[in-house]
């Protein structure tokens, strides 16, 4: 029996979406007109009868504006064939933000499956297909892509930061505590000082998992500000692990206060998805109730 | 800082356009009469048509390099360095270049530019410059241009050009980016005319929008919304709007630019 592909199998799409080498034309270009130019010169200084030096150089004018013209036509379909790329790109992010997950994944599935036109191209897919894998709960796959994008491309410090800080993420999900703790001294070691959020917040995870619930607290209360400012709406996620840190600590007060902040920028639903140990406090605490316009 | 005048700006802009479609008109003339008259001229002709060819080359080259100056200066004004944003659009702007594209998009940076200085009035003048031209299939830079002109007029309390410039963004297909900022607006504009039950049609969709925005507009969006609901009596829906609000950002710094924003945290 023929075995069916893998949604999204991440060695395949590795693969296939090398960019393959390009003949360069540039070197063409410059010889053609350089050829050009002297059998233009050649001819006029030849002593051949002037009909024949009339067709000559007509028929230089003629190759002369078919070469230029083929080189205008070969950058505007090399254009075109960029900028559709650029916007299946911008389409991925979009679907991404909308959290339309299974058409994100038919289309980076389709984009992976040829060689990429562009090296940045390709980086930003592979970056959208470890969030969607992510998303499905691969989160092996999600590290291999990790893995592959920090130790083949070039990336600049903000985007390495995002993608080790996706990366241990992955790791504590998948349970692979010391992998990810050694991630995490890492992250702390490379940001120098410099206050982020999403360091903070998978630290707080990781010692709401390991069973730290101080010390979360104590991240937490330091850092609310800069979590707030940064995160946004995932500002939720913080306040839920929060909350389960505090009931840990028998601290219901402030566990139920914390809960509420959570249910209220995002459904308890989402959030039990995102964090399975969250899920608990659903027994003992009430989700903030959302109006029925929203609902 | 030594800043561009504006007026300068534009009329340098308009004179350069001139210059290349003049100029673009008779390499063009001049290639067109080399293969219709070559016959006649000969081998002479021929040299012309290849230094015409030579002159298109060359001038593409530059105006190539025009294009990359002027491509580094939105995230040069994203990270807040206006002084080097502003160099690099004034040498953009200085450059020869044959093709409309890289002054239309030097010109739409200055206009970002004076937006991220919130010297909206210059914004809007530029603005208005860029959308005078025939913008063909350059669709992006019309939405955005659009989007930063509405957002000046909001800004200047011109709500008749607000409206106006919000009105010709209908007829384009927006990004989602777009759409979140054109949200933004269409809430900031609604606010200021009093249009409250508007404001809340399809309140759930916005809300969903909002928290796809960076997070001090998604603060002041669902700020918006919440004086909008106070104003129609849905009291529950505008205190749940109003937590979310001051759970992303502070009071104060929702309402900074937008004083209405204030009534929601006194109630």
């Amino acid at each position: 029996m023929e075995s069916v592909p893998l949604f999204l199998d991440v060695h395949t799409l590795l693969e296939a979406s090398q960019p393959r080498p390009r003949v360069s034309w540039t070197q063409f270009m410059i010889a053609g007109f350089v050829l050009a130019i002297f059998l233009s010169w050649f001819v006029g200084r030849t002593s051949q009868p002037p009909q024949m030096q009339q067709a000559i150089s007509t028929l230089i004018g003629i190759g002369l504006a078919f070469f230029v013209g083929s080189v205008a036509f070969a950058g505007f379909v090399g254009v075109r064939r960029a900028r559709a790329e650029y916007a299946a790109v911008g389409a991925v992010e979009e679907l991404i933000q909308l959290r339309r997950w299974p058409e994100a994944g038919l289309l980076l599935q389709t984009m992976l499956s040829r060689p990429a036109r562009s090296p940045f191209s390709r980086a930003q897919l592979l970056l959208y297909l470890s969030m969607v894998l992510a998303r499905y709960h691969r989160f092996e796959d999600s590290v291999t892509v990790h893995d592959y994008v920090l130790h083949e491309i070039p990336l600049d410090d903000a985007t390495e930061h995002a993608v080790r800080l996706a990366r241990a993420m992955s790791l504590l999900r998948e349970d692979n505590l010391l992998d990810a703790d050694r991630a995490i001294s890492e992250l702390r070691r490379a940001s120098r000082g410099m206050e982020s959020a999403g360091l903070a917040l998978v630290e707080i995870y990781r010692d709401v998992k390991t069973g730290h619930p101080a010390e979360a607290v104590e991240m937490f209360e330091s850092r609310l500000q800069v979590m707030r400012k940064q995160l946004g709406h995932r500002a939720a996620d913080v306040w839920a692990l929060a909350a389960r840190a505090y009931d840990l600590l028998g601290r219901t007060t402030d566990a139920r206060a914390a809960f509420e902040n959570a249910t209220l920028l995002t459904p308890l639903a989402e959030i039990v998805r995102r964090y399975p140990e969250v899920e608990p406090l659903s027994k003992t605490y009430v989700p903030a109730p959302a109006p029925a316009e929203v609902a | 800082m030594n800043m561009l005048p504006v007026d300068v700006a534009i009329t340098r802009f308009r004179r350069d356009l001139t210059i290349a479609a003049v100029l673009r008109a008779l390499l063009v003339a001049a290639a067109i009469g080399c293969c219709v008259a070559g016959p006649v001229f000969g081998h002479d002709g021929m040299f012309v048509l290849v230094f015409v060819g030579a002159v298109w080359m060359l001038l593409s080259y530059r105006s190539m390099q025009g294009t990359r100056i002027a491509a580094d200066s939105p995230s040069l004004i994203a990270a807040g360095e206006f002084e080097r944003a502003e160099n690099h659009i004034d040498t953009a702007l200085r450059s020869f270049s044959l093709f409309r594209t890289a002054k239309l998009l030097s010109l739409h940076h200055l206009a970002l530019l004076r937006h991220a200085q919130r010297r909206w009035r210059e914004s809007a003048l530029l603005s208005q410059a860029v959308l005078s031209q025939k913008l063909g299939n350059l669709n992006g830079l019309a939405r955005t241009t659009l989007l930063l002109l509405a957002d000046s007029m909001l800004q200047l309390g011109d709500l008749k050009g607000a409206f106006d410039a919000m009105n010709r963004i209908y007829r384009y297909r927006l990004s989602l980016g777009e759409a979140l900022t054109l949200q933004m607006l269409q809430l900031d504009y609604g606010s200021r005319i009093g249009a409250w039950e508007s404001m809340l049609q399809g309140v759930g969709g916005k809300v969903q929008m909002a928290e796809l925005m960076p997070t001090l507009n998604a603060a002041r969006s669902q700020a918006f919304l919440s004086l909008a609901a106070h104003k129609s009596g849905r009291l529950d829906l505008a205190s749940w709007l109003r937590k979310r609000a001051q759970l992303l950002a502070e009071p104060k710094d929702i309402a900074s630019d937008r004083p209405i924003l204030e009534e929601v945290f006194r109630q």
